[in-house]
């Protein structure tokens, strides 16, 4: 299983990582957090894969986490693999997850499962990109299920079906890709409108917005992703006394379409972006 | 006691289903007209009500099914036992798009002033007035200072507590949810395409074994966390274009 945690102890961030089909790779760290990038130590995801992912942030830490390369699940012949994340963000604490395109091929069966718990003041951004088939593929089935809660209440439970049933009039019809951008914990800026495109504001502080799209250039959400990240890493933190630690969003990048192969390239994850060393200049209020 | 006592809960089934009853049901698409819009073909409503069936409408069928439970209270002295507003913070939580859930808390607010007149003194509405005291409320239609309106009571929760007044069992009501769409999606179709009644209510007829799978997923529900959540990407997008679509005829 792969683990990640991040605690601030004695007004130092620490780290705490174990290594899974997926291993963490700490790219920075200040007092408060971390950026850590996750990269497979093999072929994912084949039949019988089952990659669990936990995560946990402390009271008041922060963690960026970083997908080195894009997934594919392969043609299963038969048999299945599993996806599951399980999030745990203390009081006052900041996840962002930047997920890159997670690739059902044709043959390919696989069931996701996202389980978030946020604390009081804590705040999740959540990327995910759903792709059924890789080009000119109809794509394997998936299942894809999200369940987060806020303080103990739920804020978004949502099951997407994306098996053979998925071309049915009002579920995905002839779409295959599904970008979504989640914020949760506090209520991020509109987006503007966009053909293929809705923005959700959820019952509890939080939004979805979710792109659907022939293929993985169309309708992207890099432009939202950005403008929630930077006001994820503006907002004040209850109880910080201190400016927020938070990176500040990195400078657009355009996303790999396609998966890299999925070998160990500790060489090669994306640059990662130095943060300031100083604390950021306090908004003028 | 109630004022409506000695109807055989057939009779009150049949009441609910009547699209003659003053609930605003005739301004009401079940998401047809938004998916017309969006470029549908005519000929795929029975495939776009049958989505639904596997979808959205189990998610509606299981908030009503567990609210009926809850409502009737036979764990309601237990410590931790769902309230009716955990069971509209799961339907909430299900119902990502806010045009959806301002749908359905509008038309839940005409099914509460039926649910007033007709059993104000039924214990299952006094559990409603006591977990959700100042949803749907004449006067608290309106968040002041802004321009949404204020949560109400989704259409399914009031339903699953009329059911709990009505004595309708759990099966009937998650039947009555199911059919209640499909009828809607039916209806709606003859006022937006060219098409044959006959051949509508066909549809409906043939929609008969996907009603019959939400009755067999949802009936048996008792706790909130397990209420169903098949979400519908494209419907909810269709739904919230529509909601800000001033030229139509359903409101959605």
């Amino acid at each position: 299983m792969t683990r990640i945690e991040v605690d601030v102890e004695e007004g130092r961030a620490r780290c705490s990582l174990s290594t899974g089909l997926l291993s963490p790779r700490v790219l920075s760290c200040d007092d408060t957090g971390a950026r850590v990038a996750l990269v497979a130590t093999g072929a994912l995801l084949l039949a019988g894969d089952a990659v669990r992912i936990d995560v946990r942030v402390g009271p008041g830490a922060w963690l960026h986490v970083v997908e080195t390369s894009g997934t594919v699940a392969y043609d299963a012949r038969g048999g299945t693999a599993t996806w599951d994340v399980t999030i745990a963000v203390a009081a006052g604490g900041t996840l962002v997850w930047e997920g890159l395109p997670f690739i059902v091929a044709a043959g390919a069966d696989v069931t996701r499962a996202t389980t978030a718990e946020l604390g009081t003041g804590a705040t999740l951004l959540l990327r995910e990109t759903l792709v059924l088939g890789r080009t000119g593929e109809v794509g394997g089935d998936l299942r894809s299920g999200m369940r987060c809660t806020l303080a103990g209440r739920p804020a978004l439970v949502d099951d997407l079906r994306l098996d053979a049933s998925r071309t049915a009039p009002g579920i995905l019809g002839d779409e295959r890709v599904v970008d979504s951008v989640l914020c949760l914990g506090m209520r991020p800026p509109a987006t503007a409108p966009s053909p293929g495109r809705a923005h959700l504001d959820l019952d509890l502080p939080g939004a979805l917005v979710r792109s659907l799209g022939r293929d993985a250039h169309t309708g992207s959400l890099d432009a939202v992703w950005g403008q929630w990240l930077a006001h994820v890493a503006g907002a004040p933190r209850p109880g910080a006394a201190e400016p927020p630690a938070v990176p500040h969003p990195p400078p657009s990048q355009p996303r790999p379409s396609q998966p890299r192969p999925s070998q160990p390239r500790p060489s090669q994850p994306r640059p990662s972006q130095p943060r300031p060393s100083q604390p950021r200049p306090s908004q003028p209020s | 006691m109630h004022q409506v006592t000695g109807t055989h809960p057939d009779v009150l089934l049949m009441l609910l289903a009547d699209a003659r009853l003053p609930t605003g049901g005739h301004t009401q698409s079940a998401g047809l007209e938004p998916a017309l819009r969006a470029g549908m073909a005519p000929r795929d409503v029975p495939a776009y009500m049958a989505a639904r069936l596997a979808t959205t409408v189990r998610v509606e069928a299981g908030t009503a099914v567990v609210a009926r439970h809850v409502a009737l209270g036979p764990a309601r002295a237990a410590d931790g036992a769902p309230t009716l507003a955990d069971v509209r913070a799961a339907w909430a939580a299900r119902t990502p798009s806010p045009a959806l859930r301002e749908t359905s808390e509008r038309l839940g607010r005409g099914y509460l002033r039926l649910l007033r007149r007709l059993w104000p003194d039924h214990p299952a509405l006094a559990v409603l007035e006591e977990d959700l005291p100042t949803r749907g409320r004449r006067g608290a239609l309106t968040v002041a200072g802004t321009a949404r309106p204020a949560a109400g009571v989704p259409r399914p929760l009031v339903l699953g507590v009329l059911a709990a007044c009505a004595g309708l069992d759990a099966v009937r009501l998650a039947r009555l949810v199911a059919y209640d769409d499909a009828q809607t999606v039916a209806a709606a179709s003859l006022k937006l395409e060219p098409v044959d009644p006959a051949e509508t209510t066909t549809w409906v007829l043939a929609a008969g074994p996907d009603i019959d799978d939400v009755v067999a997923e949802v009936s048996h529900l008792t706790d909130p966390d397990h209420i169903p959540a098949h979400g519908a990407p494209l419907m909810e997008q269709w739904a919230e274009h529509h909601a800000r679509t001033t030229e139509r005829l359903f409101s959605a």
